[in-house]
């Protein structure tokens, strides 16, 4: 039995716009389980996004609950919503969003400063993980000053600099070449094969084959879910395949 | 069309600032209006006054005159002299609520329906419509003597007429407007009583003969023939010269220097309060410099498009100008229309003070002069700060793709994790220093300002100390003067019932000609305690000290020759050295014993005897025990004088004033810079919150950024304020007689208005920073 790591109960989320109200999310129930390389995936306007961040706590819901390692989070003050950003969570967005007068390290370490880790401990990992990423020549520089795919590979490390128990990542290739894509991909592979929650939100296919789950939505609901056994690139091919059929299936 | 649609959505979008730019204008209207309104009035009023109630452009006191109409008929029958006016008074010491005068009053009996004289109500809130009858034990007074006495309609005041008895208590039954003598900034002050009791007085002080202590004597008006081209000086001159008038003249004024007493407080504290509205002016100007800047690159992208769709730069550039106008009119505006009342409201919390009831008709002519130079300098700079507007290229701006002058990150120190909050603000000020340098700008101006005041108010000091030293000749901490059998042995001997002396000398103050112009001379018996500026003191017989007005006036240096003239005769006296004394506005000469002697009379009652006291704290004890024992026979000064008194509380009123003002500006300052920034800001804000740094690190990062420009500014204004004090305050002082003003601050008082600068900017930007609570992370969310 797999362990829950993040689960969603009955979420609501309703928009309101020009007097009339626009329901989103429809009393969605999920489950996102530790080790898991969760995918979801949709249409346009399906909800995926906005269950990504109902479920991170970075958007409001209008009903139901949201609970991480069986503790309710949605509702939490702003301090203890802050610490678990800090110490439970990492973001990768689509567009990098890293602050752009910081460095690609400087980024990193200030969100390791906020974790639990000593400043000194913060440094060491944050240049081991520039390492990893591949982006350590660049650690100096600004993120105007690198390409786009190294500018996310720092957002991945920053990602990862507290040893989150999920990432949440919203369409992280999304603004990417297909070779920053693949680089992405992989680092995010390489995470989840090394027992690293993620909870991903994309459109490609491509991106979704790395996944061992995949939820399709469909009008603010969960409309089916794919189980993948563990990502290989030998088997890249075949999962694509398996999944576009999927898709298919739901007529995507 | 499309230009007035384009004004209503950019005023609609920059409402917040464009609130605070109209706050600033509307208080730097507010504040010169009402500057100009009571600078200017109190000027005219005075003198509309002084012609009205018909005092002429020279007055002499004069006492012992046998027949005071003829005295009057050899000036009137001078050649420049028009015609003289007499006024006849008697000269008496007064005491009121348990304090002597240290001046002696002058008691004025008012005939029925003469209209000299303004009665104030009651409330002092305006004129009596009918003239009251003063009746037999009334007195009215200038509203001053609230300020320098605590007096009240009902309290009592006790003239000391003759020994044994001879003293007369009168009510104080209303106030009058004095434009003569009634600022409190002038010892002497007028009494208005009947003439019954005028000549009740006179009665007592004839039947008491070598007992009186009171005396009788006139004003004597001389008004100058329009043809005449003679300066005062020089009538003066005549007047020695041709009369028998210095035989009896206590002393004479021009009516430009009693206008210039009567108005020091009010014009030195207006020339104070014009230079700080200056100072909100530049702080005006750099909130508006960095609102358009900032505001254009908000809106570049917008511009760009505008300019693909057939704007041209200077339409653009007209709407931003009339943009900020929709604001700074208004503010302008209703600043001027606020003049007159708060003009009232000034001109009523003086009166006490300056005894005047200034009128708050707002100077339109002058008022509108002004504010149109300030509007006509506002839409240079707005133009000249759009001109960039122009550089605008459609599609580099529409990409995104301005020009930027690029961050050097390796230049700045790197962040921490063990200051995060300080190397995060350090970062962002680094990387925009522009937007910070209206609160650096704001800083250094109100601080160096703030710094200027509080050296000043440090030099006058809590017990007007620094002043009286510039006024006295010679320091002390008590001078006590005997008329009568009161010797030096037993003044000492009771002043040693209380502490012990640690030093005396004796000084004199009579009256003498100097070229042929009348000067009050310091005269002592030990001339090296003049307050020396110049060359060495007057140690020999022959020599002479002057104050540097009265170097100028006689044309004169060092090792000059002057002819001094007094009862006993002329002598010529070189000029030994230039010596600082403010009193009667400088116009003051110092000389020794030995040299004094050789033309005035000797008399024990000449002399006054100035003691330092181990310890000053004693001095009101001692005074109160030998006016006790003594009563009129003696007289005791401290080194203070009542008008001090108003001159303290005004300070400490400027003082308050300044740091309202201050708080608000910096208030306005950082909310408008604040928010801008802000808004800028929203994407890093919404970053630096998914990493889980939480709101009150961000506000305190925030704030940290503000007390660091501020902290910056603060140090040069200081700094400045250090550096440019005394020259500055010296020049103003100048104009008051005071020759030595040299500030000295502990390190306490000169920080305060830099850790209140500091500490008020951090504090408002925290405050302002209270919106980052309300950012939402969505902004992260790329749809």
């Amino acid at each position: 039995m797999k362990e829950i790591l993040l689960q969603g109960k009955e979420i609501s989320k309703v928009f309101v716009g020009g007097g009339e109200n626009v329901p989103i999310l429809n009393r969605v129930n999920v489950r996102i389980f530790k080790g898991d390389f969760t995918v979801i995936m949709g249409a346009s306007g399906a909800g995926k996004s906005t269950l990504l961040y109902s479920l991170s706590g970075m958007d409001d819901i209008t009903g139901g609950r949201v609970e991480y390692k069986g503790r309710k989070i949605n509702g939490l003050s702003e301090k203890e919503t802050a610490r678990l950003r800090a110490n439970e969570f990492g973001f990768v967005f689509q567009q990098t969003h890293l602050v752009s007068n910081l460095t690609l390290y400087e980024n990193i370490l200030v969100a390791g400063y906020v974790g639990k880790c000593r400043p000194k401990e913060v440094r060491r990992k944050a240049l081991a993980l520039l390492a990893q990423m591949r982006v350590g020549e660049a650690k100096n520089r600004l993120p105007s000053q690198v390409s786009g795919g190294e500018a996310q590979r720092a957002a991945i490390a920053r990602a990862v600099i507290n040893d989150p128990g999920l990432i949440f990542a919203d369409e992280p290739t999304g603004a990417l070449n297909k070779a920053g894509s693949e680089e992405v991909l992989n680092l995010l592979s390489a995470l989840s094969e090394a027992g690293q929650s993620i909870l991903m939100v994309t459109h490609d296919v491509r991106a979704a084959v790395r996944g061992s789950r995949i939820l399709y939505m469909e009008d603010g609901s969960i409309a089916d879910e794919l189980t993948l056994p563990a990502y290989r690139a030998a088997d890249a091919k075949e999962r694509e395949e398996k999944v576009t059929r999927w898709l298919s299936s739901l007529q995507w | 069309m499309e230009v007035k649609i384009l004004l209503k959505a950019g005023i609609k979008q920059h409402r917040g600032v464009l609130a605070g730019i109209f706050v600033l204008v509307l208080l730097v209207s507010l504040f010169l209006g009402t500057v100009l309104t009571v600078w200017t009035n109190s000027g005219s009023y005075m003198r509309h006054e002084l012609n009205r109630a018909g005092f002429g452009g020279l007055t002499a006191w004069v006492s012992g005159a046998p027949d005071v109409n003829a005295l009057a008929g050899q000036a009137a029958a001078l050649h420049d002299v028009e015609r003289v006016e007499v006024q006849r008074l008697i000269f008496s010491n007064y005491i009121t609520n348990g304090q002597e005068s240290d001046s002696e009053g002058q008691l004025i009996s008012v005939a029925s329906g003469d209209r000299r004289y303004r009665f104030f109500t009651d409330d002092l809130t305006g004129y009596l419509d009918e003239l009251p009858e003063i009746a037999t034990g009334e007195v009215y007074v200038s509203p001053s003597l609230i300020s320098m006495f605590d007096v009240k309609i009902g309290d009592a005041i006790d003239f000391p007429l003759a020994r044994n008895g001879g003293t007369v208590s009168l009510t104080v039954t209303g106030f009058y407007e004095d434009p003569f003598m009634g600022s409190s900034m002038i010892g002497m002050k007028s009494f208005l009583i009947s003439g019954d009791e005028a000549d009740e007085m006179l009665q007592v002080i004839q039947n008491a003969g070598i007992d009186a202590l009171a005396r009788s004597g006139a004003m004597l008006h001389l008004f100058q023939r329009e043809d005449s081209t003679a300066a005062i000086a020089e009538l003066n001159g005549s007047l020695n010269e041709n009369t028998s008038l210095p035989e009896f003249t206590e002393f004479v004024h021009s009516s430009d220097a009693v206008s210039g007493f009567m108005l020091i407080l009010q014009n030195a504290f207006c020339g104070l309060l014009l230079a700080f509205v200056l100072v909100l002016l530049f702080v005006v100007f750099a909130v508006l410099g960095h609102s358009i800047a900032s505001a254009i690159e908000a809106d570049t992208v917008r511009m760009g498009v505008l300019k693909t769709a057939g704007f041209t730069s200077s339409m653009l550039r007209r709407i931003q100008l009339l943009q900020y106008a929709a604001a700074i009119l208004p503010g302008m505006l209703l600043g001027i229309l606020l003049t007159r009342p708060a003009s009232r409201l000034v001109s009523s919390a003086t009166i006490t003070t300056t005894g005047l009831r200034v009128p708050a008709d707002v100077p339109l002519g002058l008022c509108l002069g002004a504010f149109a130079a300030i509007l006509l300098l506002l839409a240079a700079f707005i133009l000249l700060k759009t001109a960039r507007i122009s550089r605008i290229m459609p599609m580099k701006a529409i990409r995104g793709d301005m020009e930027r002058s690029p961050f050097r990150p390796e230049k700045w120190p790197a962040v921490n994790g063990e200051n995060l909050s300080i190397s995060l603000a350090v970062r962002q000020l680094a990387t925009g220093r522009r937007k910070y340098l209206s609160a650096c700008v704001t800083a250094i101006l109100l601080v160096f300002f703030v710094s200027m005041i509080v050296r000043m108010n440090a030099w006058l000091g809590a017990d007007g100390k620094g002043m009286m030293d510039a006024f006295n000749p010679a320091d002390h901490d008590i001078g006590i003067q005997s008329f009568g059998e009161l010797t030096r042995e037993e003044m000492e001997r009771m002043i040693l019932e209380h502490t012990g002396i640690t030093d005396t000398y004796v000084l004199a103050m009579p009256g003498v000609t100097v070229n042929g112009v009348d000067f009050t001379a310091n005269v002592i018996d030990e001339p090296e305690r003049f307050h020396l500026m110049e060359g060495r003191t007057c140690l020999n017989g022959d020599e002479i000290v002057i104050t540097e007005f009265v170097a100028a006036d006689l044309g004169v240096a060092v090792g000059d020759s002057l002819t001094v003239g007094a009862d006993l005769g002329i002598a010529e006296y070189v000029v030994s050295g230039i010596y600082s004394c403010a009193n009667d506005m400088g116009q003051n000469v110092g000389m020794s014993r030995e040299g004094y002697l050789k033309i005035g009379y000797d008399s024990p009652n000449l002399w006054c005897r100035h003691y330092f006291l181990a310890d000053s704290s004693k001095k009101v004890a001692i005074t109160g025990k030998l006016e006790a024992a003594y009563g009129g026979d003696v007289h005791i000064h401290e080194n203070t004088w009542p008008g001090l008194f108003g001159i303290i509380s005004a300070m400490e009123a400027l003082l308050s004033f300044l740091y309202i003002i201050v708080v608000f500006f910096i208030l306005v300052v950082t909310v408008m810079t604040g928010s801008r920034i802000l808004s800028a800001e929203r994407r890093d804000t919404g970053i630096y919150k998914a990493v889980g740094v939480t709101d009150r690190r961000l506000r305190i990062s925030f704030s940290l950024r503000f007390g660091i420009a501020a902290l910056a500014g603060s140090i040069i204004g200081a700094a400045l304020a250090s550096v440019f004090t005394d020259p500055l305050v010296s020049a103003v002082m100048k104009l008051a007689g005071i020759s030595t003003f040299a500030s000295r601050l502990d390190a306490a008082s000169a920080l305060l208005p830099v850790v209140a600068v500091v500490t008020l900017f951090a504090g408002f930007a925290y405050l302002a920073a209270g919106r980052i609570k309300r950012t939402d992370l969505t902004i992260l969310i790329t749809e």
